[in-house]
């Protein structure tokens, strides 16, 4: 009876992949750049979970180490984008990625 | 159970990353705004010591359970990269001077840019190829927003992070996924899994992961973001971006392929052929109708790009190690024009004060130097003989008929069609510089050129013209690269 | 063992709940505090995986500082707090829709046909694989090089975030 509803590794990596699709789905649909930067950290997200699951089913360490160096260029990303993001802020009340226009040609 | 670390293979390493923190330190107790440059280009002559040193040593260091490994290919790498990384500082010094930019903090992030490539060419395990390829990019996110009261600059930053940040999430989820088919991020041991007989999930890892190198390195269809942020970003941050960080995208892209993914031929193989005939066409195609120099470079390199994934897609089906050499010989072909191109570009910008190609007429007539190493660069990227350029297209064409398989002729056809159009924007441009009138009202002031300029342009003009009519010195260079140690 | 499997069905549907929120709501604040849900999520999931040295640095790193600055940056941009309908999508909308379900629906298929037959053992050594001191000893043993790089890469990108961040 339990057997049947026994967690494998395939429901955290099913779960991650909803998660990434979700993302991925935001950052086509969104156009608040702040926003879109969220569903990256998503997409980032279920990467993680999958590098842990699979360091649980494979009994590999490696996989956790992986997430600790996701998190670390994850953090150093935030860091970069927003200040990116503030000194677009500066010169211009609102910007969203169809500002970006300008540039298009 | 410490493990050895041999402190030789890590020298380059360790002398750049000092000289970063060094320059950090003079930038922020002096007021002479040259020392943090001096500092930089010093440090970076210095790295080339130990790989000078590594080279003459011979011996080949595999550190880490192979995770890092120095060998002789490593070491060409390194060597080109160093040397990119001081081209870049010279077209830098005056361009960042001039401007009223934070000179310390610009060299710091392109060191540890650089940092990045270097470590990238000895990496060779999943962990350290994706944080040497992040250190490679997220540093020039910043560069290329580097002038930040500028509208374009801004935007040509935050396109390139929005791209740069989802290609490593989708990179990432797909070496996530090799990981776990493969039990281990070791691509010696991914080689291994890669041999016997896969689920079709690791196809779908492959492609994910190649997908974000294809962002990295800008390839058709996922290239859009570069001609944006080529023409936002500062000129010199431009060629680094074009040149360097492009040559890290292909060093990781090549690494993972030969020495991971290989035995699996099916699974990247068809992707990295359209990729590569999707970059040449559209590339070139696009190339022919910009007005601004720096667009049609830009529109160039990813045409470029697509000659440099020519050998790589066709790979699988060459004996030895000759498609490998090419792509290896074309980075390095490549990173001399292109830096010299657009080292000509800022060169003429400052006469100029215009990217436009219009405003270039006739600017034969008022700088003949100028000019000819313009045309000398243009003509390169062409492959004109007896320029460097001829030579790259050589061994990448050489590469298909080693191949020999209907699809490698069929690329080969490809890219023989894109050689004949991209000759017709780049002699349209030196038409420009050489037989046009100059437009009326455009004043050709003659400032002098600062030495890092001119030394820079005259540098790579001489490595063109010496691999032009001896290629067997970069051949060689080819060769030597996968020797076995 | 049920309680596990209780609380990953838990977590799971509030994970996906949260993040269907972030893509959806208009509030940016909204967003970013589903965003919270979903990471905190991810942080408990861990902790079942046995992963507890990875699950309090996603705490500290992820929702302490990853949101925080996201907060900051919204403040500091004084961005609008609220999208109008029209500027929250573009045209899109559906097509990526369909593209993400299909895509969803192929990695499913394929994920289940290669993990599907395994099963995760909850024994002893597997929770004292997940030890802090093993993280330790491979990052310090076998990934030193890329801890070195990626902290010169933190040093990077803060001189980076404040040059573009600051105000002259």
């Amino acid at each position: 009876m339990i057997a049947a509803f026994t967690i494998t590794p395939s429901f955290y990596l099913i779960l991650a992949a909803i998660l990434f699709s979700i993302g991925a789905v935001g950052l086509l649909v969104r156009r608040n750049v702040i926003v879109m930067f969220m569903c990256v950290e998503l997409m980032l997200n279920a990467v993680n979970l999958t590098f842990v699951s699979f360091a649980k089913a494979l009994n590999d360490v490696g996989g956790q180490v992986l997430v600790f160096f996701t998190l670390v260029v994850a953090a150093a990303e935030v860091a970069v984008g927003l200040g990116i993001i503030v000194a677009i802020f500066r010169r211009r009340r609102d910007a969203t990625a169809d500002d970006l226009r300008t540039l298009e040609g | 159970m410490n493990p050895h670390v041999d402190f030789h293979a890590f020298a380059p390493e360790i002398v750049l990353t000092v000289t970063i923190v060094a320059v950090l330190i003079a930038d922020l107790f002096t007021d002479d705004s040259k020392l943090p440059a001096r500092i930089a280009a010093l440090g970076v002559l210095g790295s080339l010591v130990p790989v000078l040193t590594l080279a003459v040593d011979g011996q080949t260091r595999s550190l880490f359970g192979g995770a890092f490994v120095v060998d002789p290919f490593s070491l060409v790498l390194t060597g080109f990269f160093l040397v990119a990384g001081y081209v870049t500082l010279l077209l830098s010094f005056d361009y960042i001077g001039e401007g009223d930019y934070y000179q310390g903090e610009f060299y710091v992030l392109l060191l540890t840019s650089l940092l990045g490539m270097i470590v990238i060419s000895s990496a060779r395990d999943l962990i350290s190829i994706f944080v040497a390829l992040e250190t490679i990019t997220i540093p020039t996110f910043v560069l290329a927003g580097w002038r930040k009261h500028d509208t374009k600059s801004n935007e040509a930053s935050l396109k390139y992070f929005l791209i740069g940040v989802l290609s490593s999430a989708v990179m990432l989820y797909g070496m996530s996924l090799v990981f776990g088919l493969a039990n281990s991020t070791v691509l010696v041991d991914i080689h291994k899994y890669a041999s016997g007989h896969t689920p079709a999930l690791f196809a779908v890892a492959v492609f994910l992961t190649l997908v974000g190198f294809a962002f990295k390195v800008s390839a058709v269809p996922f290239h859009f973001w570069a001609p944006d942020t080529y023409e936002g970003a500062p000129t010199p941050v431009t060629a680094f971006l074009s040149v360097a960080s492009k040559a890290g995208g292909f060093v990781a892209l090549l690494t993972i392929v030969r020495l991971g993914f290989f035995p699996s031929g099916n699974s990247w193989q068809p992707i990295l052929w359209v990729l590569a005939a999707a970059s040449m066409t559209l590339g070139n195609l696009a190339a022919l109708r910009q007005t601004n120099i720096v667009r049609m470079l830009a529109y160039s390199s990813i045409a470029q790009g697509g000659f440099i994934l020519v050998p790589l897609a066709v790979a699988g089906d060459v004996r030895g190690n000759a498609a490998w050499q090419a792509v290896v010989i074309y980075i390095l072909i490549y990173g001399a024009m292109n830096l010299g191109a657009f080292a000509a570009v800022i060169a003429a910008a400052r006469r100029t004060r215009s990217a436009e190609i219009s405003r270039l007429a006739g600017f034969g007539r008022t700088n003949p130097a100028i000019a000819v190493m313009f045309s000398v660069f243009l003509f390169s990227l062409a492959g004109i003989p007896p320029l460097a350029g001829w030579f790259a297209k050589f061994v990448m064409f050489r590469a298909v008929f080693d191949a020999n398989t209907t699809v490698a002729v069929v690329l080969g056809v490809i890219a023989a069609v894109n050689s004949v159009i991209a000759f017709f924007y780049y002699s349209g441009v030196v038409r420009r510089l050489w037989f046009d009138e100059p437009a009326a009202g455009v004043e050709l002031s003659s400032p002098r050129l600062p030495v890092g300029l001119s030394a820079a342009m005259g540098l790579m003009t001489a490595v063109i013209l010496v691999v032009g009519v001896y290629p067997q010195f970069f051949a060689r260079l080819g060769e030597i690269a996968f020797q076995r140690g | 063992m049920w309680e596990q499997q209780v609380a990953f069905w838990v977590l799971a549907v509030a994970m996906a709940a949260a993040a269907i929120g972030v893509v959806r709501s208009r509030n940016i604040v909204h967003a970013a505090l589903f965003l919270v849900v979903v990471l905190a999520g991810a942080a408990a999931q861990y902790i079942l995986l046995a992963a507890e040295f990875v699950a309090w640095v996603q705490v500290l790193i992820y929702i302490g500082a990853v949101v925080v600055l996201f907060l900051f940056g919204i403040m500091l941009t004084r961005a609008p707090m609220h999208d109008d309908a029209g500027a929250l999508d573009n045209d899109q909308r559906w097509g990526g829709l369909v593209v993400a379900l299909f895509v969803l629906g192929v990695l499913i298929a394929l994920l289940v046909n290669a993990f599907g037959g395994k099963k995760i053992h909850f024994s002893n050594a597997l929770v004292s694989l997940g030890r802090t001191s093993h993280v330790g000893t491979d990052i310090f043993r076998v990934f030193v090089v890329p801890f070195e790089v990626v902290s010169m890469l933190l040093l990077a990108a803060l001189v980076g975030a404040v040059v573009l961040a600051r105000k002259d």
